[in-house]
């Protein structure tokens, strides 16, 4: 394999782990903070980790058009 | 004399006050507009994502003959890095709310250049596509066009997110905001997670599906 797709799915793995447990701690530390603008981080927050998830599983080459 | 006598009974308020007042009436104004001007970008977002998705439903096959070649390593360590951004941006605002001003400046540094990163990752992608396959916005079909559009579209909010991050960063340095008054702030880590959740839409309809 190319060493330039080597380094860029280890990048993907590891970066996406990183981001799916930080949304997530993030998601369960803010759960019960009320306010509008507090509801939508929530939204985000869930959706970044679901880009985490994503950005990892296509690193490890589960998803995706390699 | 009913009015003066109202008026002796209104409690004198120093200007101080009186500015704190206005910030906590105007505080939720200031945050519904903003998330309307989000829900004007959704729309426009929308309505490109669902003309792409519309033309690869009733295409003869998809890709259509000529697509190029998108390259999906590059493409899922670019996304990592735009999304650790928003959790870079994340911890910046928990920080400034700690009123931890060096780590908040930290971490708003950290996710400039992490934006700056993505949008060189989307530059060196769009060079590769242009050199190896020829593809450009005009010369290369429908996927040329809503690729080129949908992404090109994304990555100038990210370009205007970094200017207006990097704006943030210099009036919090200067003293705009305050450890208890940081609307600016709050609107700033809204826009930039809009800007990331974007791109887990485009990064899935482009690459994944």
């Amino acid at each position: 394999m190319d060493h330039t797709i080597v380094v860029e799915r280890t990048i993907a793995i590891v970066f996406g782990i990183v981001v799916l447990v930080t949304a997530l701690v993030a998601l369960k530390n803010d759960w019960k903070t009320p306010g509008l603008e507090n509801h939508i981080f929530k939204l985000m927050l869930a959706l970044l980790a679901l880009g985490g998830l994503l950005g990892t599983l296509a690193g490890i080459g589960i998803i995706g058009k390699a | 004399m009913a009015v003066a006598s109202s008026l002796l009974s209104t409690p004198v308020t120093h200007g101080h006050d009186d500015a704190d007042q206005l910030y906590i009436e105007t505080r939720e104004l200031r945050v519904q507009g903003f998330l309307l001007f989000m829900v004007s970008d959704l729309v426009l977002f929308s309505s490109f994502i669902f003309a792409y998705l519309y033309l690869r439903n009733t295409g003869q096959g998809w890709p259509p003959p000529g697509a190029p070649h998108v390259d999906i390593w590059l493409a899922a360590m670019n996304s990592v890095v735009l999304f650790g951004s928003g959790a870079t941006m994340h911890f910046a605002l928990e920080n400034w709310k700690h009123r931890n001003f060096m780590k908040f400046a930290s971490w708003m540094v950290a996710t400039i250049v992490l934006g700056l990163l993505f949008l060189g990752g989307q530059g060196v992608e769009y060079v590769s596509l242009y050199t190896k396959d020829h593809a450009s916005w005009g010369g290369s079909g429908i996927f040329g066009a809503s690729f080129f559009t949908l992404t090109g579209m994304h990555g100038f909010h990210v370009f205007v997110g970094v200017i207006y991050l990097t704006v943030l960063l210099l009036q919090a340095t200067a003293g705009t905001y305050t450890f208890s008054k940081y609307t600016g702030l709050t609107l700033g880590t809204l826009y930039w997670h809009f800007v990331d959740v974007i791109w887990v839409v485009l990064f899935s309809i482009f690459y994944l599906l």
